[in-house]
């Protein structure tokens, strides 16, 4: 994945908000996966994970011209949309079993087939997996918690037993290490 | 909020949102603090390493061309216009409380004609004048503005808008454009508070044969406290019309 600086991102959301194919196809490239994968870990399966990618871009197209890059980075953005599709995706299953429940006409619902494989092909990928082995276990916890999870870190903490400052101190300090050992294997 | 205040913010506005007002202070704070600013970069920086390692995964090769299919079919339903996005219903509901079509065109034109001659903004274009009419937030982006306030002028026989421009480097402006069929002569122009405590005068209005007549003031000085404008007779001292602008 190549890195771009702000202003070209900018002039690419341009494009793609300008209905520029090639600008939609870049984006695609650049940010599908991650997407994907997402849509993986959350969801739990392939089908919804590439609904989701689907429901992502089209959503990001619609609001293309809301995204304001003195606001924060274009993945982040992305990564945002996303996650926040997929979490109203599991609020409305979890509605639907209950409603489901309610009814007396719980499905038996077929074991969904388990994660793909997860596959190892980029660089990036593989560096950023070790950047992982810096955290602890509370902190790849909480901030697990706080991004695939969507809690705060008022819910963190009570999840995980800890205080509320533990709880920020921890996602925070997740971030900033691994920000930090992705940019020490770059300089290596 | 002072940088240690927003700095324990920062996570939770990155994984947020945060509930409003709060995430609006944050907003605002980190518009004018680069070290703060820094500090989110480096955050977010943290969290595309974070989604790389737990959630990269190679979707099925079919899927790109899905999903490009489905966005050509989402901009062939949309009819195109000019500037980003085509209007939704609720846009012109809104549209309707705003002066009339050819204040709105009149007040960017102008408004982005200032712009430029402060060096704001090289990127509108003039084809994105109505669409930055009604896009308060991008043209305020783009200035690095704090806040754009907007009234409608109502009188008899007279209407117009005001524009007030809170900028936070010391660049604000106001922009009176008035239409007024019939009247010629001299209008005098204040910026009041609703407290009564402040008033400022500004360049009066000189309304020539067409009846239409404009003003303006730049300034150094905070607009803020200011949210009403009124029009009054430099003879009588009537009141001819009167908006509050927010």
């Amino acid at each position: 994945m190549q890195e771009r600086d702000t202003g070209s991102d900018a002039s690419l959301v341009r494009a793609f908000a300008e209905r520029d194919a090639t600008a939609a196809s870049e984006l695609y490239d650049r940010f599908a996966s991650r997407v994907y994968g997402l849509g993986i870990v959350m969801l739990g399966n392939s089908a919804a994970a590439q609904d989701l990618v689907q429901d992502t871009f089209v959503k990001l197209w619609r609001s293309a011209d809301r995204f304001d890059e003195t606001r924060g980075r274009l993945d982040t953005w992305v990564l945002l949309v996303a996650r926040s599709l997929a979490i109203d995706s599991l609020r409305r299953r979890v509605l639907e079993a209950r409603t489901l429940e309610a009814t007396g006409t719980v499905r038996d619902v077929a074991p969904e087939p388990g994660p793909e494989e997860i596959a190892e092909t980029k660089d990036m990928t593989a560096r950023a997996r070790r950047a992982m082995a810096t955290l602890s276990d509370g902190q790849r916890a909480a901030l697990e918690l706080a991004y695939f999870g969507g809690k705060t870190s008022t819910e963190v903490a009570e999840l995980e037993g800890i205080p509320v400052g533990t709880a920020k101190t921890r996602i925070r300090t997740a971030l900033l290490k691994l920000r930090e050992a992705m940019g020490e294997q770059h300089e290596l | 909020m002072n940088c240690d205040e927003v700095r324990e913010r920062l996570t939770e506005h990155l994984l947020g949102p945060l509930e409003e007002p709060l995430g609006a202070d944050v907003r605002r704070h980190l518009r004018g603090c680069a070290g703060c600013r820094h500090e989110m970069a480096v955050l977010e920086e943290g969290m595309s390493t974070f989604a790389l390692a737990t959630h990269a995964a190679d979707p099925p090769a079919e899927l790109r061309g899905r999903v490009l299919a489905v966005l050509e079919q989402e901009w062939s339903d949309v009819a195109p216009v000019r500037g980003l996005r085509a209007p939704r219903p609720a846009r012109v509901a809104r549209a309707q409380r705003r002066p009339a079509s050819w204040m709105a065109l009149a007040a960017a034109a102008v408004v982005v004609v200032a712009a430029l001659a402060w060096g704001g903004i090289s990127t509108v274009r003039a084809s994105h004048f109505e669409a930055a009419a009604n896009r308060y937030d991008a043209f305020l982006g783009a200035l690095g503005g704090e806040n754009v306030r907007v009234g409608t002028l109502r009188g008899t026989g007279l209407e117009g808008s005001a524009v007030l421009y809170d900028s936070k480097v010391g660049q604000s402006w106001a922009l009176v454009l008035v239409r007024a069929p019939g009247l010629s002569g001299e209008v005098d122009v204040a910026l009041s508070s609703s407290s009564g405590s402040r008033t400022m005068a500004i360049r009066s209005l000189y309304f020539g044969q067409g009846g239409e007549a404009s003003t303006w003031l730049v300034t150094a000085s905070s607009l803020k406290p200011f949210d009403r404008v009124t029009l009054t007779d430099p003879t009588t001292g009537a009141l001819l019309a009167t908006a509050s602008v927010s």
